[in-house]
C-alpha cells in the first residue's frame, strides 16, 4: 500500500505538486493522469526518492519513505521517462549492475535476465551498448531491467513512449498480467486508452493537484456516458449527456457532421484539461 | 556489499576503456618528464632535476587520474546519463555508493601512478618506492575521488567539471612541491601551499624516494580532507532535496 499524505514539492520559483492525499491500495493499477507539467512526474520522482518532498510524507505499507530506508527501495522498481542507463554498457552488464545494485546473486540475475529477454525479444541484442539501441528497445530493457528485481511495487512514468503500436500492445498484456499475480502498479501516461484499458482507478492531476481521483468508469459516468461531437467552421464541439435519448434528441436539433458514440476517458480529460485552460 | 557492486561497475568501465584510460594517464606526466627533466636539463641540490621531479609527477598523476576517473564520469551519469538515478532508487546504501567511488578512484589514480614509475624504471635514479609510498598514493588518490564526488554534485552542466578542474586540480598541480621546492615562496603563500594535500603527498613520497627522514604528519592531514569531502558527498547524497 502506497500512501501519499499531504505531500508537497516546490522548486525555486514554482509549486510542482501542491499538498496531494492518495491512498493506492496493494495489488491495484492505478494512473495519474494530468497535461504537460501537471505534476506527475515529480511525485513519482518523489516516490522513488530521487527528489526529496519539501513537506509531507510518503508511506509504503505504513512505513515512511527516506532513502536511507533499504528495505521499503526494494520493494519499489520504476521506469523513469528518460533512459537512465549507461550508454556505454551493453545489456547484459545494464543488468547485472542492477542486480548487484539490490544484491540479487550473480547466477539468479543471469537466468533471470535470460528469461526477460527471451520473453521481450532481446537475445539477440543482448551484446549491443546502449548508444546503439533503438528508443523501443531500450524501453523494453527498461522493462525487464525493472522487473529482475521482483518489486512488489511498479512505478512506471510514461513506459510505452517511443513504442511501436505492436510493442505498446505486448507492454499492456505483460504490465496486466503483472498485475493479476498482485504487483501493485502505478502509472503515468499520455496514452488515454492506456490508462482506461489497464488501470483499476485513475487521477486526473493538474497544477500540482489532484483534482478527481476515481474509477475510468465512474468519470465517464460522471461526465455523461454518450458524446455528441459537432463539426463546426471552428473545429469539433462535443456535448456530453448521461442518456441515449437525451443525447439522440440534442442530435436531431443540429445541422451538418455531427456523431453519437460513446464517451471515453480521453473525453474526461480533454474535459478536465480545457476547463482549467479556459 | 554495495562498495562491490561499484567496484565491479568500475571495473568493467576500465576493461571496456583499458586503451583510452591508460594513454590518458601516460601522455601529459611524460611530457612533464621530457620537458622538464630530458629537456632542460638542470640538477637540484647537486642532484639530476630529473629525480626531484619523478616523485612530484607522480603524486599529481594519482591525483589527476583520481579525479578524472570520478568526477567527470560522476558527472555525466547524473546529468546526462541520468544513470545516477538507478543507483539513488535501488535499495544499495547510499553511503556504499560514495565508499565504492572512492576505492575506485583511488585505484585508477594508482594505476595512472603505477604506469608513470614503469615508465621511468630502466632510468637508474636510485629512487625508492615502498608500500608506505603505495598507501600515501592511494590516500593522495582517495582525497581527490571524494573531491571528484563533490564537485560532480555541484557541477550544474558538463562544462563545470572542467572549470573546477582548471581553478582547482591544474594550479595544485603546478605548486604543490610537483616542479619546485615551495622553500623559496613567501611565507604565507607557502604555508597556504603547504596545507594542501597534493603538497602533502609530493612531500611525504619524496622523502622516502630519496631515503630521508620521514614526517609522516600528512597523513592525519589528508584523512582530514578526506572526512571532510566525504562528508560533504554523504550530505548531498542523504540530504540534497533534487539531486
Amino acid at each position: 500500500m502506497i500512501e501519499l499524505k499531504h505531500l508537497t514539492k516546490t522548486f525555486e520559483d514554482s509549486t510542482a505538486v501542491d499538498g496531494i492525499d492518495l491512498r493506492i491500495e496493494t495489488g491495484e493499477f492505478f494512473g495519474l493522469l494530468g497535461p504537460n507539467g501537471a505534476g506527475k512526474t515529480t511525485t513519482v520522482s518523489m516516490l522513488s526518492t530521487l527528489l526529496l518532498p519539501t513537506s509531507g510524507e510518503i508511506r509504503i505499507d505504513g512505513e515512511l519513505l527516506t532513502r536511507k530506508r533499504q528495505d521499503l527501495k526494494r520493494k519499489v522498481s520504476v521506469i523513469t521517462q528518460e533512459y537512465s542507463m549507461r550508454q556505454d554498457m551493453d545489456m547484459d552488464e545494464i543488468m547485472e549492475y542492477q542486480g548487484r545494485l539490490y544484491f540479487i546473486p550473480v547466477k539468479e540475475i543471469r537466468s533471470r535476465t535470460e528469461a526477460l529477454f527471451s520473453f521481450a525479444g532481446l537475445t539477440e541484442h543482448r551484446r549491443k551498448t546502449i548508444r546503439k539501441l533503438s528508443g523501443g528497445m531500450k524501453r523494453k530493457l527498461m522493462v525487464c531491467r525493472a522487473l529482475l528485481t521482483k518489486p512488489h511495487i511498479l512505478l512506471l512514468d510514461e513506459p510505452t513512449a517511443g513504442m511501436d503500436a505492436l510493442s505498446r500492445r505486448q507492454m499492456w498484456n505483460l504490465l496486466r498480467r503483472l498485475n493479476e499475480q498482485g504487483l501493485t502498479i502505478l502509472l503515468t501516461t499520455h496514452y488515454i486508452e492506456e490508462a482506461q484499458s489497464l488501470c483499476h482507478r485513475v487521477a486526473l492531476m493538474h497544477r500540482g493537484r489532484l483534482d478527481d481521483v476515481d474509477t475510468p468508469a465512474h468519470l465517464i459516468e460522471k461526465l455523461g456516458a454518450f458524446a455528441v461531437d459537432e463539426l463546426r467552421p471552428d473545429g469539433i464541439h462535443s456535448r456530453y449527456f448521461t442518456g441515449r435519448e437525451e443525447a439522440i434528441q440534442h442530435l436531431s436539433g443540429l445541422h451538418g457532421t455531427c456523431t453519437l458514440r460513446d464517451t471515453t476517458l480521453e473525453d474526461v480529460f480533454v474535459e478536465h484539461s480545457g476547463r482549467h485552460l479556459t | 556489499m554495495g562498495i562491490f557492486t561499484i567496484l565491479w561497475e568500475k571495473w568493467r568501465e576500465f576493461v571496456r576503456d583499458f586503451s583510452r584510460i591508460t594513454l590518458a594517464a601516460m601522455v601529459a606526466p611524460l611530457m612533464y618528464l621530457i620537458v622538464f627533466g630530458w629537456g632542460i636539463r638542470t640538477t637540484m641540490n647537486g642532484q639530476p632535476y630529473l629525480y626531484f621531479l619523478i616523485p612530484g609527477v607522480i603524486s599529481l598523476t594519482t591525483m589527476n587520474g583520481s579525479f578524472n576517473a570520478i568526477a567527470q564520469n560522476l558527472n555525466v551519469q547524473r546529468l546526462y546519463e541520468k544513470a545516477f538515478d538507478q543507483v539513488i532508487i535501488s535499495p544499495t546504501p547510499l553511503w556504499q555508493f560514495i565508499a565504492g567511488q572512492i576505492i575506485a578512484g583511488a585505484l585508477r589514480g594508482l594505476y595512472a601512478g603505477g604506469i608513470i614509475l614503469l615508465l621511468v624504471s630502466p632510468i637508474k635514479t636510485g629512487l625508492i618506492f615502498s608500500p608506505l609510498s603505495v598507501f600515501i598514493l592511494f590516500l593522495n588518490g582517495a582525497v581527490f575521488s571524494s573531491l571528484g564526488i563533490v564537485v560532480s554534485f555541484l557541477a550544474r552542466n558538463h562544462a563545470d567539471v572542467p572549470r573546477f578542474s582548471n581553478y582547482l586540480i591544474m594550479p595544485m598541480a603546478y605548486l604543490c612541491n610537483t616542479f619546485f621546492s615551495t622553500d623559496s615562496i613567501p611565507r604565507g603563500a607557502r604555508e597556504l601551499i603547504a596545507a594542501l594535500p597534493l603538497s602533502q603527498t609530493s612531500r611525504m613520497v619524496r622523502s622516502i624516494a630519496s631515503g630521508e627522514s620521514i614526517s609522516l604528519m600528512g597523513i592525519p592531514l589528508l584523512l582530514a580532507y578526506l572526512t571532510f569531502f566525504t562528508s560533504i558527498a554523504l550530505c548531498f547524497v542523504y540530504q540534497k532535496k533534487n539531486l
